[in-house]
């Protein structure tokens, strides 16, 4: 496997923001999530879910809802702003105002052909959908209080609104309120704080269900507007509800961070009066869960402690396969880490700002898992805060350290650094070419003479950087018309190639010297999520969402030996069972033969001169090999060398002088910058 | 006529002589008048002296003002700069609009030594500890976005909602889970470094404490 000296690099202060709503599509099986900082991400449920695309967020723009309205998103926030997303280009299409001050809620009809927006006035908006936008179209009867929960009877002539102490229902048509439903505050609490009906669900069958802030889970009937059913579930609040599609099973998220469900069953075998029966709590959060989904087969949710959790319901499923396995997303797909490998720098990217810093250094030898003392302390060079209202979406610094570009959703600008041993200075390139005015994606040149800039429409800009000046050169277009943006970008080592990749899974490659496309890699079903070219052997390696691995050569034009022989015999198993993507691709210099790739948990170094591993074979066997006297390991040994020294990684990369940088966060330092959770009673404590 | 006179003079004497054993001293009218005169005079002259004095004090305190006054004063130079700075600025802005042609030490950079050349938008730091800022005005709309999201605050985080602490929290994992540990603020030795100097600090006055009480 060989030996590294490591950087292990625990300073770079990630902090995810809170999950405020989520909202799913099950035609496209697409999770679209809303976080406290105004970002919104979509991940694709039907491949591994992954996570597809971000749209950053934006001072002041807090979303406190999500919609689908068919492959449409809306959001609405407390700004009281409505907000519609351009998926292809990852960024709000537009914002309207609402005029009804800040806005809880956001619901659409079955039909997809209105949308109904609660605010805190009290008024519940209904907007018209058209072909290029919403239209106003009128107020239900206002009310007094706010309105925090919004659902439509299915059928569309019912609105069922969650206010403070009550639930309202409204005719759509008529626009009167026709019942209003007291919820009783909480035992032992003040009569002057007000429950807060957090959330609402409207059956099909005309049951009203309602989480608040009581801590209660209530089963109305809408028809006549009595109560049904309470179950007390915690001491604090009711914070989300969910419904899965067949309306057999209902999910409550609360403040304790347990997620409880409830199914509707008879009570006793073969009887028909079906009843709401609370039958299982989850609890896989440790703050309060503020956003459930309940998707056919699994429960979704999201709070405060920034995790996205995927509960599979599938409980008669026996063995523990990769479907009925929980998932918890802590980390972006994409990387925030920036690593220019000549100058031993690293860039880390906030939402508000990017931070430069220079590594340390040790001159120390030691043995295999010392530790050497360090000579030089790693120093922050660079803050640099953004610009504007708009959050940073992507960020880049050039393999030199000499160039630092940033975009934000309208504008990217190019920094030239400039540093000796004590002094930095930081320069604003100030023309930039005017077709530069937003990136998906930024990457510099391995000589770090021009910038690569992924457009609208799968288009890469080039741009070449002189001393001081930035000139635009070419935009390469893919034959196909796919519209989806490009999430990965790869220039060569040798500066004749630039691979691209897009949502719509295409890879493309392009021939830098003669600036047209060189071929495109065949479409495989799962999406790229990481992308190499060897530096040597001009061979392009892809890894995608589904952990499959395929090699394929730029010369020949088609797949390698070697990925052919490994799609023949198929990956281990335990490969394919883990449950964070490849992020990053790089190859060791020092032996071409040798693939170096790393997720969260791990990272690994697959040699292409060893046999693949057996299905059946030990796949972790580091420490059998090590036990093993030397003649025998030949024999035992195979391709994947994994290494799980190092966790929670954000960032694996090489440096020019052979040694390995790893960025890890640990979870407990994010842990315990949340805010707080509630006091729990344990026994025995 | 007489008689009624006398009768008078020895009513006096006879309570002169039941206050004092001794005979009354002679005073004549004229020493009393000039002792009242004196006595007079005397307190008019406090009075004034008092009066003299407030006055004193007061302009002093008055010239003590207008010292501090001046010195409060930034010199002229540095008022014209502000001046010509303000007036800069904004034609800087108007720039901006049609080019974003603006310079990029405009950005908030900590440079490298902690050296701080950061300059926001609307504030302007100059020498010594004062800065000149714009008061923005912030629209209705958020004002009752703040208010909205108090409201949630409120709610979750507000007085009755019963949250401890991350710490309690991850402790209690720790003592409760499969592997055993100490606390998180002993595990972790970066957490809580304030509460941990505090209680440092404490721990040494109590040992001093005790040594005092011991020794004596």
């Amino acid at each position: 496997m060989g030996e590294f000296k490591v950087h292990r690099v625990r300073f770079f202060d990630y902090m995810p923001s809170a999950i405020r709503a989520m909202a799913f599509n099950s035609r496209s099986e697409r999770l679209a999530l809303a976080r406290a900082d105004g970002a919104v991400e979509v991940f694709n449920f039907s491949d591994n879910y992954y996570q597809e695309k971000v749209v950053p967020g934006q001072d002041g723009r807090a979303v406190e809802a999500l919609c689908w309205v068919g492959q449409r998103l809306f959001s609405a926030g407390l700004n009281g702003e409505i907000t519609e997303y351009d998926l292809e280009n990852l960024r709000p299409k537009y914002t309207m105002d609402a005029y009804g001050g800040p806005i809880w809620t956001i619901s659409s009809n079955t039909q997809g052909t209105l949308l109904a927006v609660g605010c805190e006035d009290g008024t519940v908006k209904i907007f018209e959908m058209l072909e290029t936008g919403i239209q106003f179209q009128r107020n239900l009867d206002r009310q007094k209080g706010r309105v925090i929960s919004l659902s439509w009877h299915p059928s569309g002539s019912l609105i069922a609104a969650g206010m403070m102490d009550m639930i309202r229902i409204f005719d759509a048509e008529t626009g009167h309120a026709t019942h209003r439903l007291l919820v009783e505050k909480g035992l032992g609490t003040s009569n002057s704080r007000e429950v807060v009906v957090w959330g609402v669900v409207f059956l099909s069958d005309n049951t009203i269900i309602s989480g608040d802030s009581a801590g209660k889970v209530q089963i109305w009937d809408g028809l006549t507007g009595t109560l049904l059913h309470t179950h007390l579930i915690t001491k604090w609040d009711v914070l989300a509800l969910a419904v899965s599609q067949d309306e057999t099973s209902l999910i409550a998220g609360t403040s304790e961070g347990t997620v409880v469900q409830f199914q509707f069953l008879s009570s006793t075998m073969g009887q028909q009066d079906k009843d709401w029966v609370r039958t299982r709590t989850f609890k896989n959060h440790s703050h309060d869960v503020r956003a459930l989904v309940h998707t056919d087969t699994a429960v979704v949710s999201g709070g405060m402690d920034t995790q996205l959790v995927v509960r599979p319901l599938l409980d008669k499923v026996d063995k523990n396969t990769q479907e009925s396995s929980l998932r918890k997303i802590t980390f972006p797909h994409k990387s925030l880490v920036c690593c220019a490998k000549k100058a031993g720098m690293l860039l880390f990217q906030f939402p508000d700002h990017l931070e430069v810093w220079r590594l340390g250094d040790s001159d120390g030898n030691g043995k295999p898992g010392d530790t050497l003392p360090v000579n030089r302390k790693p120093e922050k060079l660079i803050q640099l805060n953004r610009k504007g209202e708009e959050h940073i979406c992507c960020s880049a610094l050039s393999p030199c350290g000499g160039w630092l570009a940033y975009s934000t959703v309208s504008s990217v600008r190019l920094y030239r650094l400039q540093h000796d041993n004590n002094n930095i200075s930081i320069n604003k390139v100030s023309k930039l070419p005017k077709i530069l005015h937003s990136a998906h994606q930024l990457c510099f040149s391995s000589d770090s003479s021009k910038l690569f800039a992924s457009s609208t429409n799968s288009s890469v800009i080039i741009l070449s950087l002189n001393q001081s000046e930035c000139k635009y050169l070419h935009t390469l277009k893919p034959k196909s018309d796919s519209r989806q943006p490009i999430h990965l970008l790869f220039p060569s080592e040798d500066g004749k190639w630039l691979a691209t990749a897009n949502t719509d899974c295409e890879v493309h490659v392009y021939n830098l010297n003669k600036l047209k496309l060189h071929c495109t890699v065949p479409v495989y079903s799962s999406c790229p999520t990481a992308i190499a070219i060897h530096p040597t052997s001009s061979n392009l390696v892809t890894v995608h969402a589904d952990q499959q691995m395929f090699e394929y050569s730029l010369v020949q034009k088609e797949y390698t030996d070697w990925s052919r022989k490994l799609q023949k015999q198929g990956l281990h198993p335990l490969w394919l069972q883990r449950d964070t993507p490849i992020t990053h691709v790089t190859f060791n210099p020092k032996n071409p033969a040798h693939i170096i790739l790393h997720d969260t948990f791990m990272f690994c170094i697959v040699d292409q001169t060893l046999p693949l591993p057996e299905a059946k074979a030990m796949f972790h066997n580091q420490m059998m090999l090590r036990s093993l006297p030397e003649a025998e390991r030949i024999g035992q040994s195979h391709a994947f060398k994994i290494c799980k020294t190092f966790q929670h990684l954000l960032c694996v990369r090489l440096l020019e002088d052979h040694s390995v940088v790893v960025v890890e966060r640990p979870l407990l330092d994010i842990q315990s910058q949340l805010p707080a959770p509630v006091r729990q009673k344990k026994f025995a404590t | 006529m007489k008689m009624e006179s006398k009768t008078q003079s020895d009513n006096f004497n006879l309570v002169l002589d039941s206050s004092d054993d001794e005979a009354p001293e002679e005073v004549t009218f004229e020493d009393s008048r000039a002792q009242a005169l004196r006595s007079m005079k005397q307190a008019l002259e406090t009075a004034r002296r008092e009066k003299e004095l407030l006055k004193e004090k007061r302009r002093k305190r008055q010239e003590l003002f207008q010292e501090q006054k001046k010195r409060k004063l930034l010199p002229v130079d540095v008022l014209e700069e502000i001046d010509s700075a303000a007036s800069k600025k904004q034609k800087e802005s108007e720039d901006e609009d049609f080019s974003h042609g603006d310079e990029g030490e405009e950005d908030e950079k900590t440079m490298k030594r902690g050296k701080k050349r950061g300059r926001l938008a609307n504030s302007r730091n100059l020498k010594g500890n004062y800065t000149v800022t714009t008061v923005t005005k912030e629209p209705a709309a958020s004002m009752q976005q703040r208010a909205a999201e108090d409201f949630i605050q409120s709610r979750l985080y507000g007085p009755g909602s019963c949250r401890s602490t991350n710490n309690e929290l991850l402790s209690l994992q720790n003592k409760t889970g499969r592997n055993k540990g100490a606390a998180v603020q002993f595990v972790k030795k970066d957490w809580a470094s304030k509460e941990k100097a505090k209680a440092e600090k404490l721990k040494k006055r109590w040992i001093h404490k005790q040594q005092v009480s011991s020794s004596c």
